[in-house]
């Protein structure tokens, strides 16, 4: 069985459960609104807003570089805050969540099945919540902001995000 | 076989024993039956102790939700029968998570796992399942037992006024296969702002050793302690895997996660654990081996064909004769199947080895493993066609191809 090199689960309709004894300790960044991933996937359907979910690790170091050189960026902090609603998985988690076809599983399980290898992994979502495309390794201010612009300009309705991003 | 003479290396390959060659795996015997729409198994317990063989029987412990909720399920056979009578249900509350087992005497086992928020531990003998126990007071999970002479330990965590503990019970089994809580302490008395993980927990001759996912460096570190009294007092807490750190400006040092642990021979333990040492590659199977007070260096246990590849769910078994064993799963063919790689002759993790009745089609993923007494390796793995879809549960006895 071979797999896509993309999203392998139906990410669009995951609903949490609040299971777990552990909270989001694990470290999204500051000043932004990330939500576990149920809470975050029913707002996302329900305000009808594209998603950012962010697969992340406590005390990776990408992850806090990231944070420290991206995501403290104004720009950044107002757009995604905004325009976006915003999930975060820890890779190591015990946390669990449960899937769309009933089954519930960890963070730490949710992100093996999906084939996450690294961190920090993004994946961007369509208001349609539909997977768009994954982005792993340390992203810069630029392309985060291009990200956005891509989905929120509805761009990926007409061009691939590479050709956008050549355009820009 | 290498032999070393003050740094002369002769290798004698044809005498090197690798992991396919200690067993010989029988066909598989389907646990859970067909797979049903909507039912999903699962085997994801600290230390990942699914799997336990007493003196002439093999009992398996899982959650899976056939009854909408999560519910723990247990189901037990003698080496002679050629398939599981019906699962019985362990938990009763609305949902139950995380499941152990290990071996009595007498074809009895104990089981362990969490039951809305707390920690419950039961008895399963010929006579069914006895009365269960609570062990834990407060909010807790990850529950880890082991026994020795039918002397049993639990290992959990536990949270409370904010603070995380790792907890550490004594208990004792009544004629009536009962259990009694004799004692249950924390192995940090002060407890923990940061969460602790999945502690595994295994018993020796020499003592108890508890080993855990721990975040109060600011990235998870597996920490052990080791008691010599019965769980009455622990050592101070030791790091267990290797880290590089401090490499840049940001990097408090490398992923480590799900530690599982297994006792061997007298007083030996082996630990084994998923670990990002090896950076953009993922997860690689990382080992030690020691008494449980100490650890000898890390290992690495897979083997270079898997070195591109990540890995996980590591399983550890041990026997008193010796043995030791790891398993995991990874996908490097495409799909995932379980491997399996023990100490050659000359003391190196063999080449990998995946034994037929877990490999091919489809995602055979989670292994959970035992060893009893006459070196037959007993493995059980989740089975799914497509990643999202409904799973079973696979046993397979290994006989040994090695001399008593």
């Amino acid at each position: 069985m071979q797999h896509s090199s993309l999203v392998r689960l139906p990410l669009a309709i995951v609903f949490l459960l609040a299971l777990s004894l552990d909270t989001l300790s694990a470290g999204p960044p500051e000043n932004y609104r990330f939500l576990s991933l149920t809470e975050a996937a029913q707002l996302a359907s329900s305000e009808n807003k594209p998603m950012l979910l962010y697969f992340g690790r406590y005390g990776c170091s990408t992850c806090r570089k990231m944070h420290a050189e991206v995501f403290s960026d104004e720009s950044l902090v107002e757009k995604y805050n905004s325009d976006f609603v915003l999930a975060y998985v820890d890779t190591e988690s015990g946390n669990r969540i449960k899937l769309a076809n009933g089954e519930r599983i960890t963070e730490m399980q949710f992100a093996t099945r999906s084939r996450i290898i690294g961190t920090p992994t993004f994946i961007f979502f369509s208001p349609e919540q539909k997977p768009l495309f994954k982005k792993a390794g340390f992203q810069s201010v630029a392309q985060m902001n291009l990200y956005g612009d891509y989905i929120l300009g509805e761009h990926y309705k007409s061009m691939p995000l590479q050709a956008f991003m050549a355009s820009q | 076989m290498i032999l070393r003479f003050g740094g002369l290396c002769l290798a004698l390959a044809s005498f090197q024993v690798q992991a396919s060659e200690l067993w010989t795996f029988e066909n598989r015997i389907s646990v859970s039956g067909s797979p049903v729409d909507a039912v999903y198994h699962h085997l994801d317990g600290a230390g990942r102790k699914h799997i336990a063989a007493s003196t002439d029987s093999v009992a398996v412990i899982w959650e899976d939700n056939r009854s909408q909720a999560p519910q723990i399920y247990v189901t037990q056979k003698s080496y002679a029968q050629e398939s599981f009578p019906a699962a019985l249900p362990v938990s009763s509350g609305s949902e139950a998570y995380e499941p152990a087992i290990d071996a009595l005497s007498d074809n009895r086992f104990v089981l362990a796992f969490e039951q809305d928020g707390a920690i419950f531990a039961r008895v399963l003998s010929a006579e069914g399942l006895a009365e269960p126990a609570r062990l834990s007071q407060t909010a807790a999970s990850h529950v880890s037992i082991a026994s020795l002479d039918d002397r049993v330990f639990a290992s959990w965590r536990e949270r409370d006024k904010g603070r995380w503990f790792v907890k550490v019970a004594a208990l004792s089994i009544t004629d009536d296969n009962r259990i009694l809580l004799e004692s249950s302490r924390p192995i940090e008395v002060e407890g923990l702002e940061t969460p602790v993980l999945f502690p595994a927990i295994a018993v020796n001759e020499a003592g108890l050793c508890v080993a855990w996912e721990d975040r109060r460096a600011g990235h998870t570190r597996l920490l052990f302690s080791h008691s010599a009294d019965a769980a009455r007092s622990f050592g101070e807490p030791q790091s267990l895997n290797e880290f590089l750190s401090n490499r840049t400006e940001y990097d408090r040092g490398n992923g480590v996660t799900r530690v599982s642990l297994a006792s061997f021979g007298a007083d030996e333990i082996l630990a084994a654990w998923m670990d990002k040492r090896r950076g953009g590659l993922g997860y690689g199977i990382f080992a030690a081996l020691g008494d449980g007070e100490s650890f000898g260096p890390n290992e690495k246990v897979h083997g270079e064909e898997g070195d591109a590849q990540p890995h996980y769910n590591p399983a550890t078994a041990g026997s008193r004769t010796g043995d030791f064993v790891v398993a995991w799963d990874d996908f490097r063919r495409g799909d995932s199947d379980i491997w399996v790689s023990s100490y050659n002759e000359d003391l190196e993790w063999s080449h990998d080895y995946a034994p037929a009745v877990a490999s091919g089609d489809g995602e055979q993923s989670h292994p959970a493993i035992a060893l009893d007494e006459q070196r037959n390796l007993h493995l059980l793995w989740i089975e799914r066609n497509q990643l999202d879809g409904p799973s079973r549960l696979w046993y397979s006895l290994g006989r040994t191809r090695q001399q008593p």
